[in-house]
């Protein structure tokens, strides 16, 4: 794919016309600084070509390299787009004269060195962006789990979790299919830490555990005497948030109490978005607030203004917060900003019940309490397609590392694979079914493991899924490694602080760090504004077209008897009609007066019978 | 039906001794990543605190110091722990680097010393020159055969019989055999010299007033040059006590010269710089002058690129310094701004990139020359024509001479209130071996900075620099003045006839003259 640099020099026309004697002597003179513009043009096309025929996952994967961001470019070419616009007539109305004259000075001027750079900087990005999917598909050899049938006849669905304990797993991993029977506190909620390692069993009646995933044993336990809703690890599994009836608590790895957060009153959800060290919370007031864990602090409280909240989720590609809200609609949050960012009407009629977003930001799915999964698309928030569950609507759900969409419906739950987000399919990847337990209370996919953790009013389930979790684990990531000791953890705290990212750089694209900020704030307001006034402008021409159409000429109906009544009525002189007329057209006739200044003298008329004996 | 689930291996995940290394799981896939950019301008804020969290850059004084201000200050060009300094009231010391305390101090002259410079064998002779008209020959690495003098010290510096000194230790070991040695009469039996004694010769004008302002050593042959104040240079050879040439008023003045230098690649090529505000060229073969500028202020110093010998920079009494090419005097390639005080010593890194500069104004500023940029700490500013860092103490007083080490990793600076002081090239640099992950981890960090230099953060983090207040006042009015003259010529230009007057950029600004 790539040319080596050459030594001698690309024919020019002056070689051309003279051709040189001696070309030993020529490229003794010539100074050659790497490839020139033509080997650099036709390497760029070359591996453009090669970029064309990867597939879409690739491809994506190859930009994100190569932007050195999330790989989104939809939401950079509209930033671009302005840019230009912005630099094609610029305000230069506030530049001195000194200035004016450098701007048009550069203008006028080409830069072909310049040129020359940014390409041979492009290329080396492009093909280093390449090479780094190629060296990502060799040096990474863990594979991920999966079910393959071997014939038509067989369906990914006949294979039950009793059947995958008896026999069809390895002893290691047949021992994560178990149900804890836990009726007495329950429902129950579960909750893995980002590792996968604990988990925390949350029991409606006040019943909180914390369980080491790879032991097996209990780490902590014990009961609050209160209404527990929900609980969460912090940063890593070493702290948890729990909401209590009145308060969020916060407990170490021993059940010790450490911190009673008492801004956060009557909390039903909760969220820690761990690259920002926040916790998220809503509850009945449909107060969202975000709490610094790392300094204590109360970043930002927004009032949400649509009731009490059960539903939040974290998009992971830009830590933006989800909420799901009893009508029926989906709002989008960062702390930044006081006012939603996007709201979505989702489920019409019913409330949202759950929601999932994948882990690229793409896609999210809503479960609402029409008996509907919905997956939309976060590029255009748009429906793509739909599902319908039977035997109760989807109380939760969630999509895994490899996004595979885990809903938790009555007693059952379903989980479709990774295409499911993208296209419809017809048939479900597996199920599950936990009868006389339900309705399914949360369902949580294990991180970095083929597990699902579901909690429901008997207890927990925790099943196998093959296939749902990463295979490639990754030290440099802080706290995501299940196999860290005390040591690294201890440094990646650390370390995770000093990378705290503040608060303020939530927004729903997060490449825009770093990236050139629309240069004018004037005409970025102008824009809007334009923007604003062109959807006006259209509204207001659909108004004034829907007036204007002349109402169809329907014969059906026509002879309906009420209506032929009506039409009848209009022709009938009424009496109170001719009066309430010539009432309107008297009154005409006095505001005309009035406005010509005529109404001396006409009060009589006008008075009140009552008084017109003073007149 | 064929299942097959995710199962970790033991010894892939966790070490079976703790002796071992921990295994590492590295995963490629950019989805694993997220907020990438967010994540990676963060840890650029938190390198550039670092940065500056670490700097630090004064790392001593030179023990033992001058009892009146040091005017003068030399190193040495193949050796790297020998320096010399001389002192307002007449004495020369000879300090240790490595120890970083005085070796000898040597009652040189009767007046002030007014330059310093070494030889340019490995022998460590030096010459002093003085207000009191006098030039000196003296050695830092005494030989056993002192008494003996003249020849010896100076056959050192014949180019190509070099010889090593017989007893070669550290500057220490002579400091101990000479102080038991110059006990009673240091001038005459001190080891260190004077090698030899140079002076002019008696004219009928002006001999009693006579003194020196300059000196400097040829780069490759046994010969020096001074400036004196009868307006005249002389080249010496070591040899012999009478000047081997002198010109006089060469440049079309008779002003004195303040400061010269001899070419590193050019062996005939003498620049200076002159009391009637001249910057000039001088070819020894010809006696007749290459070419001269008059700036508008005086220039108080001026220095060779070593690496680029072409290029030179003057510190100019205007609180500017400015880098000339010698093949085209009549503008300078760049101006070098921030003082608030006479620029009053130059000194090149050996590298050729960067040259530190000491003012009036009680500072040292450190400037690049070139864009490109190698360190973290470069970033102070990215353009050049600002310096990168700014050094200063509270009880430094005005600044006279400065000087890289050759390892270019240390300054050294001489200031009025008597000392000598060392500090950090780079202000934020760990001195000493790094470990193969620090360096890893210091590369990282500078590129990181070097990425996201332009983001106003960043930005201001690493360009923020403490100066004294009254610095800060006088760059504040400094500022002030500029933009009200900007704004004069911009309106000059906008109210004159059209065609009649046009801007002129600072470098046009600057030259008043230039003589052929």
């Amino acid at each position: 794919m790539k040319d080596s640099p050459s030594t001698t020099p690309p024919p020019t026309k002056k070689h051309k016309q003279t051709p040189p004697a001696n070309p030993n002597q020529l490229a003794g003179n010539t100074i050659t600084r790497g490839a020139s513009r033509e080997q650099l043009s036709a390497r760029r096309k070359s591996a453009k070509s090669h970029l064309s025929t990867l597939s879409p996952h690739q491809r994506s994967s190859v930009l994100a390299r190569y932007h050195g961001t999330s790989g989104r470019t939809d939401l950079s070419t509209h930033r671009l787009r302005n840019l230009r616009r912005d630099d094609d007539n610029e305000d230069t109305s506030k530049l001195s004269s000194l200035q004016l004259r450098n701007l048009q000075k550069r203008r006028g001027r080409s830069n072909p060195g310049l040129k020359r750079q940014t390409l041979r900087r492009e290329t080396k990005r492009l093909e280093n962006a390449m090479d780094a999917l190629h060296a990502e598909e060799i040096l990474q050899t863990q594979r991920g789990g999966m079910i393959e049938v071997e014939n038509d006849m067989e369906r990914t669905t006949q294979v039950t979790q009793e059947k995958l304990k008896n026999g069809m797993l390895e002893e290691n991993v047949a021992r994560n299919v178990y149900d804890l029977e836990l009726g007495e506190y329950s429902p129950y909620r579960m909750n893995y830490d980002r590792s996968g390692r604990y988990s925390v069993l949350c029991g409606r009646r006040g019943h909180v555990a914390v369980i080491d995933q790879h032991t097996m044993g209990l780490r902590t336990e014990f009961h609050l005497g209160e209404t527990a809703r929900d609980a969460c690890f912090l940063h890593n599994g070493m702290m948890m948030a729990v909401a209590q009836e009145k308060n969020v608590f916060i407990y170490d790895e021993n059940g010790v109490e450490i911190h009673r957060l008492d801004a956060h009153k009557r909390v039903f959800g909760m969220e820690f978005l761990p690259y920002h060290w926040l916790l998220a919370t809503i509850g009945h007031g449909g107060f969202l607030q975000y709490q610094d864990t790392s300094t204590g602090l109360l970043v930002s409280q927004h009032r949400t203004k649509l009731g009490p909240c059960h539903v939040i989720r974290q998009n992971p590609f830009n830590a933006v917060l989800h909420l799901g809200h009893t009508n029926g609609t989906v709002t989008l949050w960062s702390p930044s900003s006081s006012e939603y960012l996007v709201k979505m009407l989702c489920h019409k009629g019913s409330a949202v019940t759950s929601v999932a977003i994948d882990r690229s930001g793409t896609y999210m799915a809503t479960g609402g309490g029409d008996s509907k999964v919905r997956i939309w698309d976060l590029r255009m928030y748009k429906e793509t397609h739909s599902y319908t569950t039977y035997g109760g609507p989807p109380m939760c759900l969630d999509i895994s590392q490899t996004g595979i969409l885990g809903v938790g419906h009555g007693c059952h739950s379903t989980f479709w694979k990774a295409e499911a987000l993208k296209v419809k399919v017809g048939e479900m990847y597996m199920r599950h079914e936990s009868s006389g337990n339900g309705p399914m209370e949360s369902l949580r996919f294990r991180p970095f493991e083929d597990v699902c953790g579901i909690g429901h009013a008997g207890g927990i389930s925790s099943i196998v899924i093959p296939g749902s979790g990463e295979p490639c684990l990754d030290s440099m990531e802080h706290f995501t490694n299940p196999y860290m000791d005390s040591k690294q953890r201890r440094e990646a705290e650390v370390r995770s602080l000093l990378e705290k990212l503040s608060p303020d750089m939530i927004a729903l694209d997060p490449d825009t760090i770093g990236s050139i900020e629309e240069s004018n704030i004037i005409q970025r307001q102008q824009r809007l504004r334009n923007m604003a006034e062109e959807a006006d402008a259209r509204k207001a021409a659909e108004k004034e077209e829907a007036k204007n159409k002349k109402e169809k000429k329907r014969m059906r109906g026509r002879s309906k008897i009420a209506k032929k009544l009506a039409r009848k009525q209009k022709n009938v002189i009424d009496e109170n009609v001719n009066k309430l007329r010539e009432a309107r057209e008297r009154e005409k006739a006095k505001k005309a007066r009035q406005e010509r200044g005529e109404n001396a003298g006409d009060d009589v008329d006008d008075a009140p019978a009552a008084l017109k004996r003073f007149f | 039906m064929k299942v097959k689930a995710l199962s970790r291996s033991q010894s892939s995940t966790t070490r079976s001794t703790p002796s071992d290394l921990r295994p590492l799981h590295k995963n490629l896939n950019p989805t694993s990543h997220p907020l990438p950019r967010a994540r990676e301008y963060t840890r650029a804020l938190t390198a550039a605190k670092l940065d500056r969290m670490f700097a630090n850059p004064f790392v001593g004084e030179l023990k033992g110091g001058h009892v009146d201000g040091v005017n003068c200050l030399a190193v040495c060009r193949t050796n790297l722990l020998p320096v010399v300094s001389g002192g307002v009231d007449g004495t020369v010391r000879i300090w240790d680097l490595q120890s970083r305390s005085m070796v000898k101090s040597l009652d040189a002259h009767s007046r002030c010393v007014s330059g310093l410079v070494f030889g340019n064998g490995i022998g460590g002779t030096f010459y002093s020159c003085g207000e009191d008209g006098l030039v000196k020959a003296w050695n830092c690495f005494p030989q056993s055969n002192y008494g003996k003098g003249d020849e010896e010290g100076v056959d050192d510096d014949k180019r190509g019989s070099a010889r090593k000194p017989t007893a070669k230790g550290t500057l220490h070991n002579h400091k101990r055999n000479s102080s038991k040695s110059n006990n009673h009469n240091e001038q005459e039996s001190s080891p260190y010299g004077p090698i030899n004694t140079y002076r002019l010769p008696a004219t009928r004008s002006s001999h009693n007033s006579l003194s020196f302002h300059s000196i400097d050593h040829h780069w490759s042959f046994p010969q020096f040059a001074t400036a004196s104040s009868d307006s005249a240079i002389h080249l010496w050879d070591p040899n012999r006590s009478n000047p081997v040439t002198s010109f006089t008023n060469l440049w079309g003045s008779d002003d004195t010269v303040t400061t010269l230098r001899y070419n590193p690649a050019e062996s005939d090529l003498i620049a200076h710089c002159s009391n009637d505000r001249g910057i000039g060229l001088h070819d020894t073969r010809t006696a007749s002058a290459l070419s001269k500028t008059i700036l508008g202020m005086k220039s108080n110093c001026l220095e060779w690129n070593p690496m680029e010998p072409y290029i030179f920079v003057v510190g100019n009494e205007d609180y500017n310094a400015y880098t000339f090419d010698m093949r085209k005097l009549n503008r300078p390639t760049g101006i070098y701004k921030g003082h608030v005080g006479a620029v009053m010593s130059v000194g090149w890194s050996p590298t050729g990139t960067e040259f530190v500069t000491g003012s009036y104004d009680k500072t040292l500023r450190i400037f690049n020359v070139r864009k490109e940029a190698g360190t973290a700490s470069h970033i102070g500013s990215s353009s050049t024509g600002v310096a990168r860092d700014i050094y200063h103490t509270k009880r430094m007083q005005r600044v006279f001479c400065t000087a890289y080490t050759s390892d270019h990793k240390f300054i050294l600076s001489g200031s009025d209130d008597t000392n000598l002081r060392l500090w950090k090239a780079r202000s934020s640099e760990k001195i000493g071996q790094l470990s193969a992950r620090e360096e890893a981890s210091l590369q990282y960090r500078s590129a990181l900075v070097q990425k996201y230099a332009h983001l106003p953060e960043v930005k201001r983090i690493a360009k923020s620099r403490r100066v004294p207040k009254f610095v800060k006042k006088e760059t504040q009015m400094a500022m002030l003045q500029k933009e009200k003259r900007r704004r004069k010529e911009e309106n000059v230009v906008k109210h004159s006839k059209p065609g009649t007057k046009s801007f002129t950029d600072e470098k046009g600004k600057l030259v008043v003259k230039t003589v052929d």
